[in-house]
């Protein structure tokens, strides 16, 4: 602690004129117990108002004594119920205008409704403890069911803008719907490719082509004037049931498909066609 | 406070402790102008003043045992005494912030017809010591110990910052003590 400072915050002198909280008195008391600088300053403050309070001493009226001496006679015989009421009383004690209740009733009382503050708290706690477990249940909960179903919700979104897509672009005359059967030992299966002439935009639609294995893939090719154009390679699996997009399509007279390895092919092999579409002019 | 009687302040703790009422006696010749004066500023009113006084002196016999020598002086316990009984006799009273301040406008009044000098300050360093606390400084002081305000209620009386009241507390009994030494 800064003694000097805490000695010229005015504390001390506020201690000695009466005007602090209780617990500032305690913090001074226990200030002036440590810091011989405190305590000579503390000491100093109170002969000061000491001797303020002795500027303005005032001789009482004069029967005031004899009474007094006769009152101390009197309470002396009679030692046993003022003496004690007055023995409550303790100087450093904060005044109170609490009303005069013995103090063992008091404290009886107050243990009493202490006590009672306890049970009725004990069990407020542990009716809202319950509540809160079964809230925080509830909450759980919901909030799981909130979860999957705005999953869910995703999935329908997604599936439908992937519809709308596919509707959009069914509705659009500018399409080209190119129905790719399969060729040679691969009749029965078939792909579709829907292709825009005028944006370009081509995609897939993968209907019935053989599962692959991991290494391989299938590759979409623009045929121009015997010249095979690559057009990108596209998935099977879950894809097979909607439109993949694929590279853009400058020009095709025929579309095939051929399987190439993974990644696709610059030129494609073509005892691996598996299906071939004219495109109708 | 010099005396021409002989009692030691710890001879008069022992005589109090033994229930001599001779030295109750002269505890009261003693110390009652110093007391009924604390009494006199805190109520303002000599019936209600001799009431707290003689309630004050009644503690101070019975309650002797109390007190502590190692905490402080005798004088100093008694001033407590008196200032607590006193300061509790003016709140049940009910008596209100505006009551306290203009019990304290009255005082200058008081001050001037009703005053006995105790021996220690002769009249000319008394009023002396008065002329130079200035306003602020006094009431700050007699709010505080006379009247039991807080700082709360002395930042609005003197509409200072309730911040500085400690501060101007101490300069006021810094203004006091140099006033003190010179009287």
């Amino acid at each position: 602690m800064d003694v000097q400072r805490y000695i010229s915050s005015g504390i001390i002198e506020s201690h000695a004129a009466g005007l602090v909280s209780e617990s500032e008195a305690r913090e001074v008391e226990a200030a002036i117990m440590q810091y011989p600088e405190v305590k000579a300053a503390a000491d100093a403050v109170r002969v000061d108002m000491e001797r303020y309070v002795q500027i303005w001493a005032v001789k009482p009226p004069a029967g005031l004594r004899k009474q007094l001496m006769e009152r101390l006679n009197e309470k002396e015989e009679e030692v046993t119920v003022p003496v004690q009421e007055e023995a409550v009383e303790e100087e450093e004690e904060p005044r109170s205008l609490m009303p005069q209740i013995p103090v063992l009733k008091m404290w009886q009382y107050g243990a009493a409704a202490a006590i009672l503050l306890l049970i009725i708290s004990s069990i407020m706690n542990f009716v809202f403890v319950s509540r809160i477990d079964e809230y925080k249940n509830k909450n759980t909960k919901l909030s799981e069911e909130q979860e999957a179903l705005s999953v869910e919700k995703n999935a329908f979104s997604e599936r439908y803008q992937q519809a709308q897509k596919e509707m959009d672009m069914m509705k659009d005359p500018a399409f080209k719907w190119v129905k790719m059967q399969g060729v040679n030992k691969h009749t029965g299966i078939v792909a579709t490719v829907c292709w825009n002439p005028q944006s370009k935009e081509t995609f897939i639609l993968a209907q019935e082509l053989p599962a692959t294995s991991e290494d391989k893939q299938y590759q979409l090719w623009a045929i121009v004037n015997g010249h095979p154009i690559d057009a990108g390679v596209f998935e099977l699996g879950n894809m097979t049931k909607s439109l993949q997009k694929v590279k853009p399509v400058v020009n095709a007279q025929v579309f095939v498909v051929t399987l190439e390895k993974k990644g696709g092919s610059i030129t494609p092999s073509l005892d691996q066609m598996f299906v071939a579409g004219k495109v109708a002019s | 406070m010099e005396s021409a009687f002989t009692y030691t302040e710890s001879e008069l703790v022992q005589g109090l402790k033994a229930k001599d009422q001779k030295v109750f006696g002269y505890l009261y010749d003693r110390y009652s102008p110093a007391l009924y004066g604390v009494a006199m500023k805190v109520l303002n009113e000599e019936s209600n003043a001799g009431d707290v006084l003689q309630e004050v002196f009644l503690k101070i016999w019975r309650n002797i045992d109390r007190y502590d020598e190692s905490k402080g002086r005798l004088f100093t316990w008694m001033l407590n005494i008196t200032r607590n009984t006193a300061i509790d006799t003016l709140r049940s009273k009910a008596h209100k912030m505006e009551q306290k301040i203009q019990v304290l406008g009255d005082d200058v009044h008081l001050y001037t017809t009703n005053l006995t000098v105790h021996p220690s300050v002769d009249h000319l360093g008394l009023s002396k010591v008065l002329e130079k606390l200035t306003k602020e400084q006094r009431v700050i002081i007699d709010l505080a110990y006379y009247k039991g305000c807080t700082q709360e209620e002395i930042s609005k009386v003197l509409e200072i910052p309730l911040g500085t009241v400690k501060t101007r507390m101490r300069n006021a009994i810094i203004q006091l003590r140099n006033l003190l030494k010179i009287s």
